[in-house]
């Protein structure tokens, strides 16, 4: 199984980071919630709700940092009975993302700490020079999210720009 | 089988999705064939210029002893995809299977030169020009082998195969087995002190350690693994890299000193490596 | 605060010839409990490969019927990776190709005891 991805520049560090840290799920997004690739949802539907839940998620602990430890918290992690969630912050240069990846007893939060460090730093050196974007609008960011999941699940070629057939609503 | 599950409704969902090569797949490996190839007929009926597709349905039907269908249908992917490679190894594998050994070297050999990092390829390519040499000593050169001679080499490989290290262990404490990239047993053999043999078993159990083995010296800079020893409370195991991403396995007794079972591993590599060097 | 309860064992083994650093890693998430290591030696990737590697051996030879896993070494071109566990931690070396690992798994199953 591969990665998709909104931008071909994530597609080898997220597909690195996967392959080495045998992740079942991994969600790669703007703090916004706007997905930019992902690995092991079959379903849209489900990178939505991943997204809103990982940006939420992500908000508030970096909120209950600023209140506890006068900075945001960088890493979250939780285990289940059988999986376990790591959420990271991912701070390049140009770009800030938020990693959220589900992992089993295949792997450890050790691993995933590593290789996470590696996605850091291979998106890092992956990512393309900065450019001046016009300021995002709620009709634009609508916009780039419907095409960002519609490109990720095959039904819009990388670089399009107009609407996708997915709606939000 | 949540994954199953999931695919399936993803599938039910969007009829016309690829999701089905990954349904089919998960079904295939669960062992639920009827299923797997059901679901992979409905999609090449939607896809059916798909050269994957029709892998996928191959692969199906060798897992259901249908060589002959899985033959047609790697020839489908071929006319579709000329340089898959995975055609190429089914179709190589479906005749071996079926003692045309000459067809499946041809096959073989075009896969390994497309895909030479493929161990698995390499491995079934050896095992094929092995059998074929043979095949002709025992034919004593007059014309191409028949079955006789096919079986003939057959006998003999696994005759070599099963007694690849018996003069090395001796009457000993010990037994040793060389493992395919794949974790499957090409020599060697494994017996527990009741007289079962559990080759496969153990050698499909311990493949898991060179992978982390693997992982670990990777990103420690380590260089390449040579051996990975340990003490259990039943006997010593020592695991060492031979060619082709296949690997050496000597268990021992306790009994036995651990400098004495790391000389003996380090023998059945050596012996492992001749063998497998003996037809390239 | 109180020193750790693996501070003597793991500065016995850092003073073993060839020995690059020493931990104690819990086994499942391959985290370090404690470690004893030298400059420029990345604890937490040594923590979670050795313990997954630990882990994996242990795992392998249950299926295998092999019964519980001791010591265990990785021999590898440019060094060793020892271990061994008990109680859910592990006890891991790492060390240079010229280190005695003769002398380091002596050590090693002498202090077995602490991992509780």
């Amino acid at each position: 199984m591969r990665t998709h991805v909104a931008e071909p520049w994530i597609e080898a560090p997220l597909q690195t980071f996967v392959d080495d840290a045998h992740a079942l799920f991994a969600l790669l997004l703007h703090p916004s919630g706007q997905v930019m690739g992902q690995f092991g949802f079959t379903r849209a539907v489900d990178v939505m709700a991943a997204c809103a839940l990982a940006a939420a998620i992500h908000a508030s602990a970096g909120e209950l940092g600023r209140e506890l430890d006068g900075k945001p918290f960088r890493e979250l992690y939780h285990a289940g009975r059988d999986r376990q969630i790591f959420i990271g912050d991912v701070s390049t240069t140009r770009n800030r993302f938020v990693f959220l990846t589900v992992f089993d007893a295949e792997s450890s939060l050790g691993l995933v700490r590593i290789y996470f460090e590696e996605l850091c730093a291979l998106l890092e050196r992956a990512q393309p020079p900065l450019h001046v974007e016009a300021p995002i609008s709620a009709v634009s960011l609508e916009q780039d999210l419907n095409r960002n999941l519609a490109i990720l699940f095959g039904r819009a070629p990388h670089g399009t720009d107009g609407e996708s057939s997915i709606s939000l609503a | 089988m949540p994954e199953i599950r999931r695919l399936s409704e993803e599938l039910a969902r969007d009829p016309s999705s690829l999701v089905f090569m990954q349904l089919g797949e998960a079904l295939r490996r669960a062992g639920q064939l009827d299923l797997a190839l059901k679901v992979a007929r409905r999609g090449l009926e939607r896809h059916a210029h798909n050269a994957d597709a029709h892998d996928l349905l191959a692969r199906i039907c060798v897992d259901r002893g249908e060589l002959q269908q899985a033959f047609d249908e790697w020839d489908m992917v071929l006319r579709l995809a000329p340089s898959h490679v995975g055609a190429r190894k089914g179709m190589g594998y479906v005749l071996f299977k079926q003692g045309k050994l000459t067809e499946a070297e041809e096959h073989l050999s075009t896969a390994a030169t497309h895909d030479r990092d493929d161990a698995s390829i390499a491995t079934a390519l050896r095992m094929v020009r092995r059998l074929l040499r043979y095949a002709h000593v025992a034919a004593n050169g007059n014309g191409s082998p028949g079955q006789a001679e096919l079986l003939a080499a057959q006998r003999r490989v696994e005759e070599e195969a099963r007694l690849l290290f018996a003069d090395i262990l001796g009457e000993g404490e010990h037994t040793a087995l060389l493992l395919n990239a794949d974790g499957l047993v090409a020599a060697g053999l494994y017996i527990t002190a009741d007289g079962e043999d559990v080759s496969q078993e153990v050698g499909a159990a311990l493949t898991g350690v060179r992978d982390e083995a693997l992982r670990a010296v990777r990103h420690l800079d380590l260089g390449a693994w040579k051996a990975v020893v340990y003490e259990t409370d039943l006997a010593t195991v020592a695991l060492a890299p031979a060619m082709d991403e296949s690997m050496v396995l000597v268990a021992a007794g306790r009994s036995v000193p651990l400098g004495f079972v790391r000389r003996v591993l380090d023998r059945c590599v050596q012996r492992a490596t001749e063998w497998l060097e003996e037809v390239t | 605060m109180s020193a750790s309860p693996f501070e003597s064992t793991l500065a016995m083994l850092i003073r073993q010839r060839g020995v690059l650093g020493c931990l104690v890693v819990g086994e499942a998430d391959g985290i370090v409990v404690d470690a004893n290591v030298q400059v420029g030696i990345q604890s937490n990737v040594i923590a979670a490969l050795a313990a997954a590697l630990y882990r994996k051996a242990r795992l392998c030879s249950a299926a295998a019927g092999l019964s519980t896993v001791g010591f265990l070494q990785l021999e590898a071109e440019r060094g060793h990776v020892c271990a061994i566990g008990r109680d859910g931690l592990v006890l891991v070396t790492l060390a240079e190709p010229r280190a005695h690992i003769g002398r380091i798994r002596g050590a090693m199953i002498e202090s077995l005891g602490v991992l509780t």
